[in-house]
């Protein structure tokens, strides 16, 4: 404690030392610098995505650029399979996982007794088992259950997956919720469910939101369940921009052209919904 | 319109006892008050009332229904939060119409129900507006209002105005008393405020650990009050005990501690007798006792140090020490010069002291002056035109 109060004071004293006007600029530039830290990369993967297979190791050297990359994995049927299939598969885990993550968070958020309790520690339990120690078990019950390689086999554990993360946040923001006003609602004429339905949800659209983009893009960055889980019949975005990598060599500019392709939509919905997203987490 | 009577209510969450047979019959138009400390239950058996919280045992009638196992929509209520618990995602006019809605009431009586509402409480310039634009005192209003446009049978309202500063309590405290005139409707009424049970309430109901401790009109309480606890919880500032042992000599009655002589003819606290040998808490309410010596046998003295004066500008309070116990004097001239340390006499009229058993559990034991009949009003107060 010692030893950190003297260097606090001396940061303190430095800043304070400066005008407001040096202390904003000093502001900018450091913000300026973590925009570029975090900038570069996909600066970079737009710049190989269009380069000539030839020039990816020279991306700053060269002056030849190319939207060629982009018609050839666009030609490929299975990039435009695996887009479609990614869109769908991560809109429908969102949906089907929000529609269970927000009746679930209800229900840890305002009831007591056997039911909550035993539901919170089996959340819990799934929640401490590593992640990646779920994949190979679901696959043997995907093959068991006929559902490998197919959207079921990948929407339901990312359901699952969903639901044991999502219904602690989800909780968090009902508890957030003043519950006298579901309480009104009822002596207003409504139900336990209407109140919920017509109140409380209501109340927490910022939070949903939040979690419905973080889930949606989750699901869409996803590699490792698609990798286990689907094949060739349902191929998902992350696993085919892998497969550029392979025996024969890296195709590098493919991979960033097709990574260029998925970070569209993903752009999109955060953008879209980047505000709610601060919103629903400041709840 | 409704009576509501509560019989022999309990209220137990496993082995924890949070209300004990709670017996209570309240008139068509009365308005009661439910008060004591945080955690005596008195925000429970509002709630059971509400239909919120199911009850252990006992029976809840509203008007000639029992309504036990009705749902809350169902038991014709209103109920007013202390967080107001308006729907924050609709305006003002929705949140007032919300209610009538969900009875499938035709949408121009509605509208004629908020106008109403709206001009009775003055909120019609803020119908447009969502809830959190409004200031608390607003938000309250609002909340008033929801209950307005239904005319339930009964009004609850839960610790209301706790939330507001102290101005806005004392002001929303007259606008509820006037509201009451205009839509008089039997009113249940929780609060942790011995002052805002005392000025709105017909009846009080002082609770502790989920026990009625005396049910009265305020005056009732003030003057006569059950037991220790309630003699302490009603009245500011807050009565002075005084712990004294009890001896019988003749028609008289001794109570002694060191520093502390008290002699009290018998005649006027019959049951003082009985607790001779034994302890017994003389009470007297600050604004009772005056500096100076006793001037007849009808009053009693306390010799003292004086500890400490408080100034409120239209009076002083001191503390005095007597022996071991500190006593408070209010009602002191404000221009009143006090030296603290120095040697003070206060007295007190022997029809204020109230005495209390110690041994039973502070169960009062007499008042020096009995209260006379028809002092106290029981009557409701008459309606003011709309």
């Amino acid at each position: 404690m010692s030893a950190v109060a003297p260097a606090q004071a001396g940061s303190h004293g430095f800043f304070a030392m400066l005008a407001p006007g040096g202390r904003r600029a000093l502001f900018i530039l450091a913000a300026i610098a973590v925009c570029l830290l975090f900038a570069f990369p996909i600066f970079w993967l737009v710049l190989t995505s269009l380069r000539p297979g030839s020039g990816v190791y020279y991306v700053h050297r060269g002056t030849e650029f190319t939207i060629e990359n982009f018609h050839e994995v666009l030609s490929q049927p299975v990039v435009l399979k695996a887009l479609w299939n990614s869109f769908a598969i991560s809109t429908l885990a969102t949906i089907m996982s929000l529609g269970v993550t927000v009746t679930s968070g209800y229900m840890l958020s305002r009831f007591k007794g056997p039911i909550p309790n035993t539901w919170f520690s089996l959340i819990y339990v799934f929640r401490c088992v590593p992640y990646v120690s779920w994949v190979l078990p679901l696959y043997f019950v995907t093959l068991k259950l006929g559902i490998f390689d197919t959207y079921w086999g990948l929407l339901l554990p990312h359901v699952a997956v969903h639901i044991c993360f999502f219904s602690w946040i989800m909780k968090g923001f009902f508890d957030g919720i003043d519950p006298s006003m579901e309480y009104a609602a009822m002596i207003d004429g409504c139900s336990r469910w209407g109140a919920f339905v017509r109140v409380a949800l209501p109340s927490a659209i910022p939070g949903l939101t939040a979690l419905a983009i973080l889930c949606w893009l989750y699901t869409w960055n996803e590699f490792l369940f698609a990798l286990i889980l689907t094949s060739h019949e349902t191929p998902i975005l992350t696993v085919v921009m892998a497969q550029f990598v392979h025996e024969l060599g890296m195709e590098w500019h493919l991979m960033s052209a097709t990574a260029v392709l998925a970070l569209g939509p993903a752009l999109i919905v955060t953008l879209f919904g980047q505000k709610y997203v601060i919103r629903g987490l400041k709840v | 319109m409704a009576e509501v009577v509560l019989t022999d209510i309990q209220k137990s969450y496993g082995t924890v006892v949070a209300v004990k047979d709670f017996s209570l019959e309240i008139k068509d138009h009365e308005f009661v008050v439910l008060v004591g400390p945080s955690g005596c239950g008195k925000s429970t058996t509002l709630r059971m009332i509400a239909g919120l919280e199911d009850i252990t045992g006992g029976t809840i009638a509203i008007g000639d229904r029992v309504v036990n196992h009705l749902q809350p929509k169902d038991r014709d209520i209103a109920m007013v939060f202390q967080n107001y618990a308006l729907y924050q995602h609709m305006s003002v006019r929705d949140n007032l119409a919300f209610g009538l809605r969900n009875r499938r009431v035709p949408e121009t009586e509605i509208e004629a129900a908020i106008a109403h509402a709206a001009r009775i409480l003055s909120i019609e310039p803020l119908l447009a507006r969502r809830p959190r634009q409004l200031s608390g005192g607003q938000q309250q209003r609002v909340a008033l209002g929801r209950c307005i446009v239904r005319n339930p049978k009964v009004f609850l309202f839960d610790e209301p105005l706790s939330n507001l500063d102290a101005q806005l309590r004392a002001q929303m405290r007259l606008e509820l008393k006037e509201l009451r005139l205009r839509v008089p409707t039997t009113s249940i009424f929780v609060t942790h405020d011995q002052v805002e049970a005392m000025t709105l309430g017909d009846r009080i109901v002082v609770m502790k650990d989920g026990l009625v401790q005396q049910v009265g009109t305020p005056l009732e309480l003030f003057r006569k009050p059950a037991n220790r606890f309630v003699a302490s919880f009603i009245g500011s500032p807050a009565m002075n005990f005084i712990d004294l042992r009890v001896a019988v000599d003749g028609d008289r009655i001794e109570l002694t501690r060191e520093g502390v002589a008290l002699a009290l003819p018998a005649r006027r606290f019959p049951d003082l007798g009985r607790l001779a040998g034994g302890k017994a808490w003389v009470g007297i309410r600050p604004q009772h006792l005056k500096l100076g010596r006793p001037s007849g046998n009808d009053q009693i003295g306390l010799k003292g140090t004086l500890m400490v004066t408080e100034q409120l500008g239209h009076e002083q309070i001191v503390v005095v020490r007597v022996g071991r116990q500190d006593i408070r004097v209010a009602g002191i001239d404000p221009d009143l010069s006090l030296a603290t340390g120095s040697e003070i006499e206060a007295c007190a009229a022997i029809d204020n002291l109230h005495v209390f058993d110690a041994q039973a559990d502070g169960a009062s034991i007499g008042v020096g002056a009995p209260l006379a009949e028809g002092s106290i009003r029981t009557e409701l107060p008459d309606r003011l035109p709309p």
